[in-house]
C-alpha cells in the first residue's frame, strides 16, 4: 500500500513547488528552501524527497525547456495534483485546529486580534 | 574561459545515475555549477562534487541492466557468427580447433598415465599402516639402500616390538626355485614354462590381503609345499573346476609336489609386485639352519604397525635393537673383530607400501618400478603441450584481430557494451574450446593403444567413469575462458571512430606479444628436440659399447634344469651340431634378470682383519669365458685338463682391484666369512658388464660349478632358423615333454634397457607433437602476415622487387624469433639432460653439436613452414592484390 502521510520537510517542498510554478524543478526548488528557510540542502536530497512525493502521488511532473545554463538540457517541471493540494489543506486545518485548542494562544490570538 | 564542471565527477555521475532521470540531474547541477562559478569557480567545483556524492541515493542509482537483456536471442547470434566465422576461414579454424584438439590429446594421454602411475597400491587393505623395511648401510660414504633381510628378523620384529602388528616375508630369488619354473599338473606329462613363482609366509598373505576366488584365506599358505594360485592360472590348468587341493608338479621334481591351497583374483597391473604363485615358507629351508641363521639374506620384509604407531620413532628403536640383539653378535661370531665399525652408519628405514611403486630409487629390490621424476616430468611436458596449444589459439585469434575490428566498431555504435563483446568472443572461445575437447578425447581414444605400447602400460580409457563428462566439459569451458580471455579484452578495446574510419592497422599492436608467445613455442619444442637427441645418443653408446662380452649370436636355451643328469650328454650333442662354436651351462649371464647372488671375498688370511669385498660367486663350466666371448687379460681359462682347476677361479679386474692383488695369478682367495672355500686365482677376465649402465662393475668371481637352468650357445652361422630347427630337434630327442624355450642373448641385453628406449620414444613422439602444433601456429601466422601485408607486396612486387627479397622480407623476421628460442632452449635442455645423464656411470658427454644439429633443424622447420606461404606471396601477381580499393 502507498504511504500517504506527508512529513514537515516534505510539507515545504510541496510547499514551494506550489510557490515556485512553472519554475518548479529540483535545482529552483533547492535555492528557494535555502532563501526561504536559510538551512542548506543538496539538489540530490530535494529531488530525492520530489520524486517521493510523485510517487505518493502528491506530485506530477514533464520534461521543460532547456537553457544554456544547463548546458542545453531539459528540466523537469513539478506540479501539485488535486491530491497534493488536498492534503495540504488538510494538514493546515488540522494544524489550525491544533493551534485553536492551545489555549496561551486564544489569548494572543484574541488580543491582536 | 568558461569554467567547467570537474570531468571526472560528471563521468561518474553518469556511471551511476538512472539513464531516465540523468538529463535533469545533471541539468541540474550544472545550472547550480553555473550560477555558483560566477563567484567562485573552485568553490563550484568543490560543491559540484558534493552534490554528485549526494546523488548517491537509492532512487536516483542505475539498477543492474541484466534485467533488460534478453540473453538467449544474444547467445543466439553470437554463436551464429561464431559458427559463420568458423566456416569463413576454413584454414585459420581448422588449424585453431586441430592444434588444440591436439594438444587436448597429448595432455589427456598423459593424465591418464600420471593417474595409472598414482593408482599404484591403493587397494591393499590397511596399506597406510603397512610398511616394507629397507636396510640403509653405509659403506665409506657410499649409501646402499636395499631390502634383503635374513630369514629369522622378522619374526624377531613381530616377537621384539609390540607395536609390530604382524610381519611377513617373501623370497623372489631365482636361486632358491623363484621366478621362472616348469610346471605341470600332477596327472600330466607335459611341462609348460610360467613365471611369477616367489615364496611367501602366511602372515605375509594375510597382510596383502589380495580378495580369494576359492580356499580360505588364513589356512591356504599353513600347510607345508602348499601353493596359491592366480585365478588365470586356475582357469589355464584346471579349467571350470576348484583346484584347492589339486597337485602341481614343478621342474619334474615328483619329491616336491604342491598342494593348491587357494585361488587369489589376478594381481592388478597397479601393484608393485606381480606373481602368479605363491609358494609358502611353511616347514620350507633351503639348507640345514638357513631358517635360524643370520647369515643370509634372501627374503623382503614387509610390516603392519599398529595403529597410531610413529614409523620415524619405531625406525630408530627398531635399529639400535635389532643391530645389538642380532647382527653384531653374529658378525663377532663370525670373527669378524671390526664389526662395529662395519656397521656404523646402517639403520633400517620403514618404506609405505603405497610409495613402493613411484618412490624406490636408489632402492636395490630387482623389482620394475616407476619413478616419480617421469611422473613430474610427464606432467611438465603435457603442460608445456597445452600451453603451446593455448598460445597458438590466443596468437590466431588476435592477429586476426583487423578481420574482426569492423564487426566490432558496428556493434558498438548499436550499442553493445564492452561487456557484452567480451562476452561474445569468450562464448566464440569457449565453443572452439569445445570442440577442441571433442575432437582431442577422440583422438586420444584413438591413441591410447599406440600410447600403451609407448609407455609399456595397459590402460583404457575411462568411458565409464562417472566424472569423465563433467570433468571434460568444465576444463574446456575454463580453458576456453582463459585461451580467450586476452583476446576478448584486446578486440573489446577498439574504439569504434578509429575502426570505423580503418584506422586500426592489422593488429599490429601486440605484435612483440605474438613474438614472445612464437619464442615460447619454440623454445619448448627445441628443448624436447635437444632433449630427444641426447637420448637417442646415450642409447646409441649403450647399445654400441663395448660390454665385455660378446651379446650377439648367442643362444640362450632356457629349463634345461629339468634334463638333470643328461644334460652333459645334451651339450655333448649340441656342440657336434653344424654352426655351433661352443656351449656353456650356467645361470649366471652378463645381462639383468639372471642368476645373482652376493658374496664377500676376502684374500686368504685376512678374514678376521679385513673389511669384506662384495662382489658376485658364478658356479660357471669350462667352455663359459669361450662362449661368452670375454677377454682374459691375465693367467689363462679353465682348462678340462687341469683337474685342480675345480678349485681354481677367475676374477675380473674390478674384483682384483677390489682386493688390492697386484699380481692375482696365483693368490688365494676365500669367499664365506668361516673361510670354507679357498681358491686359487688362475686368471683375470677384463671386466664387463653384468648390470645396468646405470651402475658401477661390480666384483666378480667365476669358478667352476653346476647352475643348471641355462645352457648359451655361440654359434657361427648366417642360416638361424635352420639351426633353430637343428637345436629344436635335438631338445625333443631329449626331453619330449617340454616345449623348447630360447631366447638370444642380444635381445635380453636389450631388454635391460627398454625403459630408456620407452623415455626416448616417448620424448620423440612428444617433441614431433610440440613441433607440429609449434608449426601449426606458425603457419598460421605466417598465411596472416602475408594477408596483411599483402598491398605492400604487390606494390613492391610492381616497383620491381625480387622473389627472393619478398621472400627475405617475411621469412626473416620469424627466423630471428627461432633463433632466438634456440638461445633461450640451449641451456635449458643442456642442465635438464645433464641431470638425466648423472643417472649412468656409463654416459655420453653433450657436445655442441647436439644444439647445432636441434638449431638447424628448428630453423629450417620453420622455414619450410613459412616459406609456402612466403612463396605464393611473392609468386602472386601483383595486380590481383592492388586492383582494388
Amino acid at each position: 500500500m502507498k504511504e500517504t502521510r506527508l512529513g514537515e520537510f516534505e510539507e515545504v517542498i510541496l510547499l514551494l513547488v506550489g510557490i515556485l510554478g512553472e519554475e518548479a524543478y529540483a535545482f529552483k526548488i533547492a535555492e528557494e528552501f535555502e532563501s526561504q528557510t536559510g538551512r542548506s540542502i543538496s539538489i540530490g536530497a530535494t529531488h530525492s524527497t520530489l520524486s517521493r512525493l510523485e510517487d505518493k502521488g502528491f506530485l506530477d511532473s514533464k520534461m521543460g525547456a532547456s537553457t544554456a545554463q544547463r548546458g542545453g538540457r531539459r528540466k523537469r517541471i513539478y506540479t501539485i495534483t488535486a491530491i497534493g493540494k488536498r492534503v495540504l489543506a488538510a494538514s493546515r486545518d488540522f494544524k489550525v485546529a491544533l493551534w485553536k485548542q492551545y489555549p496561551a494562544f486564544q489569548i494572543r490570538f484574541q488580543i491582536t486580534n | 574561459m568558461k569554467p567547467v564542471p570537474p570531468r571526472f565527477a560528471e563521468r561518474f555521475l553518469l556511471r551511476c545515475l538512472r539513464e531516465d532521470i540523468a538529463e535533469e540531474v545533471v541539468g541540474d547541477l550544472t545550472e547550480k555549477f553555473d550560477s555558483m562559478s560566477k563567484e567562485s569557480p573552485f568553490k563550484a567545483k568543490i560543491n559540484y562534487c558534493f552534490q554528485v556524492i549526494n546523488y548517491l541515493r537509492p532512487f536516483a542509482i542505475r539498477k543492474s541492466k541484466s534485467s533488460y537483456t534478453n540473453h538467449y536471442a544474444m547467445f543466439q547470434n553470437y554463436f551464429k557468427i561464431a559458427w559463420r566465422n568458423l566456416s569463413n576461414q576454413k584454414m585459420y579454424s581448422s588449424i585453431k580447433i586441430g592444434g588444440f584438439a591436439l594438444g587436448i590429446a597429448a595432455c589427456l594421454l598423459i593424465a591418464l598415465f600420471i593417474r595409472d602411475e598414482l593408482s599404484y597400491d591403493l587397494k591393499i587393505p590397511n596399506g597406510d599402516r603397512l610398511y616394507r623395511v629397507v636396510g640403509v648401510s653405509n659403506n665409506n660414504g657410499e649409501i646402499r639402500k636395499d631390502v634383503w633381510f635374513q630369514p629369522p628378523f622378522a619374526n624377531a620384529l613381530k616377537e621384539d616390538y609390540s607395536e609390530v602388528e604382524s610381519a611377513g616375508r617373501i623370497n623372489p630369488v631365482e636361486l632358491f626355485g623363484a621366478g621362472g619354473n616348469e610346471i605341470r599338473r600332477a596327472d600330466q606329462d607335459q611341462n609348460t614354462f610360467e613365471e611369477g613363482f616367489i615364496y611367501a609366509d602366511q602372515e605375509w598373505f594375510d597382510m596383502i590381503g589380495i580378495p580369494m576366488v576359492y580356499g580360505n584365506r588364513a589356512r591356504a599358505l599353513a600347510v607345508p609345499n602348499s601353493i596359491v594360485i592366480s585365478k588365470r592360472m586356475s582357469d589355464k590348468y584346471f579349467p571350470n573346476e576348484n583346484p584347492i587341493g589339486k597337485i602341481l608338479i614343478t621342474n619334474n621334481n615328483e619329491d616336491r609336489p604342491f598342494t593348491i591351497g587357494g585361488v587369489i583374483e589376478d594381481i592388478p597391473a597397479t601393484s608393485h609386485i606381480h606373481f602368479d604363485f605363491l609358494m609358502t615358507m611353511t616347514g620350507r629351508e633351503f639348507w640345514p639352519g638357513e631358517q635360524t641363521s643370520w647369515g643370509s639374506s634372501n627374503y623382503h620384509t614387509y610390516i603392519l604397525l599398529r595403529p597410531g604407531i610413529d614409523p620415524i620413532e619405531l625406525e630408530k628403536k627398531m635399529t639400535k635393537g635389532v643391530i645389538e640383539k642380532y647382527i653384531l653378535p653374529d658378525l663377532l661370531k663370525d670373527g669378524l673383530v671390526n664389526a662395529r665399525e662395519v656397521l656404523k652408519g646402517a639403520r633400517l628405514e620403514f618404506q609405505p607400501v603405497r610409495d613402493i611403486h613411484l618412490r624406490s630409487e636408489g632402492i636395490h629390490d630387482r623389482l620394475t618400478h616407476g619413478d616419480i621424476r617421469f611422473v613430474w616430468l610427464f606432467g611438465a611436458v603435457a603442460g608445456f603441450i597445452l600451453i603451446i596449444a593455448c598460445i597458438n589459439f590466443i596468437n590466431l585469434s588476435t592477429a586476426r584481430s583487423a578481420n574482426r575490428a569492423k564487426e566490432v566498431g558496428l556493434r558498438k555504435v548499436v550499442g553493445s557494451f564492452r561487456s557484452n563483446l567480451i562476452n561474445q568472443f569468450l562464448t566464440e572461445s569457449v565453443l572452439f574450446s569445445l570442440l577442441s575437447f571433442v575432437l582431442g578425447i577422440l583422438l586420444a581414444w584413438l591413441l591410447l593403444p599406440y600410447f600403451n605400447f609407448l609407455a609399456a602400460k595397459s590402460m583404457i580409457f575411462p568411458w565409464k567413469e562417472w566424472w569423465l563428462v563433467p570433468l571434460m566439459i568444465s576444463a574446456a569451458i575454463s580453458i576456453g575462458c582463459i585461451a580467450g580471455l586476452y583476446p576478448a579484452l584486446y578486440l573489446s578495446g577498439f574504439k569504434p571512430i578509429q575502426v570505423l574510419k580503418g584506422s586500426v592497422s592489422a593488429g599490429s599492436k601486440s605484435s612483440t606479444l605474438r613474438s614472445g608467445l612464437v619464442v615460447f613455442q619454440f623454445t619448448t619444442s627445441i628443448v624436447l628436440i635437444i632433449s630427444t637427441f641426447i637420448i637417442d645418443r646415450q642409447m646409441g653408446y649403450i647399445l654400441n659399447k663395448k660390454v665385455g662380452f660378446e651379446k650377439d649370436q648367442v643362444m640362450l636355451l632356457q629349463g634345461v634344469n629339468t634334463l638333470g643328469e643328461k644334460i652333459i650328454p645334451f651339450k655333448e650333442e649340441l656342440v657336434r651340431l653344424p654352426g655351433v662354436e661352443s656351449a656353456s651351462i650356467s645361470d649366471y649371464l652378463p645381462v639383468t634378470g639372471s642368476k645373482r647372488n652376493g658374496n664377500p671375498f676376502w684374500q686368504e688370511g685376512k678374514t678376521k682383519t679385513e673389511k669384506a669385498v662384495g662382489g658376485q660367486f658364478w658356479r660357471v663350466d669350462h667352455d663359459y669365458v669361450k662362449t661368452m666371448g670375454m677377454k682374459i687379460v691375465d693367467g689363462r681359462d679353465f682348462s678340462i685338463e687341469i683337474r685342480s682347476d675345480s678349485q681354481a677361479c677367475i676374477i675380473n679386474q674390478t674384483l682384483a682391484r677390489k682386493l688390492g692383488l697386484k699380481n692375482p695369478i696365483g693368490e688365494r682367495i676365500t669367499n664365506g666369512s668361516s673361510g670354507s672355500r679357498i681358491m686359487e686365482v688362475i686368471g683375470v677376465v677384463e671386466d664387463f658388464h653384468f648390470e645396468s649402465m646405470k651402475e658401477n662393475i661390480g666384483g666378480v668371481c667365476l669358478a667352476i660349478g653346476r647352475s643348471p637352468s641355462v645352457l648359451s650357445v655361440k654359434v657361427s652361422t648366417t642360416d638361424m632358423p635352420q639351426l633353430v630347427t637343428s637345436v629344436s630337434a635335438l631338445w625333443k630327442d631329449f626331453s619330449p615333454n617340454q616345449p623348447i624355450r630360447y631366447t638370444f642373448l642380444d635381445d635380453r641385453f636389450a631388454m635391460m634397457y627398454a625403459d630408456v628406449q620407452r623415455m626416448g620414444r616417448i620424448f620423440t613422439s612428444f617433441a614431433v607433437l610440440a613441433i607440429i602444433v609449434a608449426c601449426l601456429g606458425l603457419f598460421a601466422l605466417s598465411a596472416f602476415m602475408v594477408e596483411q601485408r599483402n598491398k605492400e607486396i604487390s606494390i613492391r612486387l610492381v616497383l620491381g622487387a625480387s622473389v627472393k627479397s619478398i621472400f627475405n622480407l617475411l621469412t626473416l623476421n620469424f627466423v630471428l624469433l627461432v633463433l632466438v628460442s634456440l638461445l633461450i632452449a640451449m641451456p635449458i635442455s643442456w642442465y635438464m639432460m645433464q641431470t638425466w645423464l648423472e643417472d649412468f656411470v656409463y654416459r655420453i658427454e653433450i657436445t655442441w653439436d647436439v644444439f647445432v644439429l636441434a638449431g638447424l633443424m628448428a630453423v629450417f622447420i620453420a622455414i619450410l613452414t613459412i616459406s609456402y606461404q612466403s612463396i605464393r606471396a611473392a609468386l602472386t601477381n601483383p595486380a590481383t592484390g592492388l586492383r582494388s580499393e
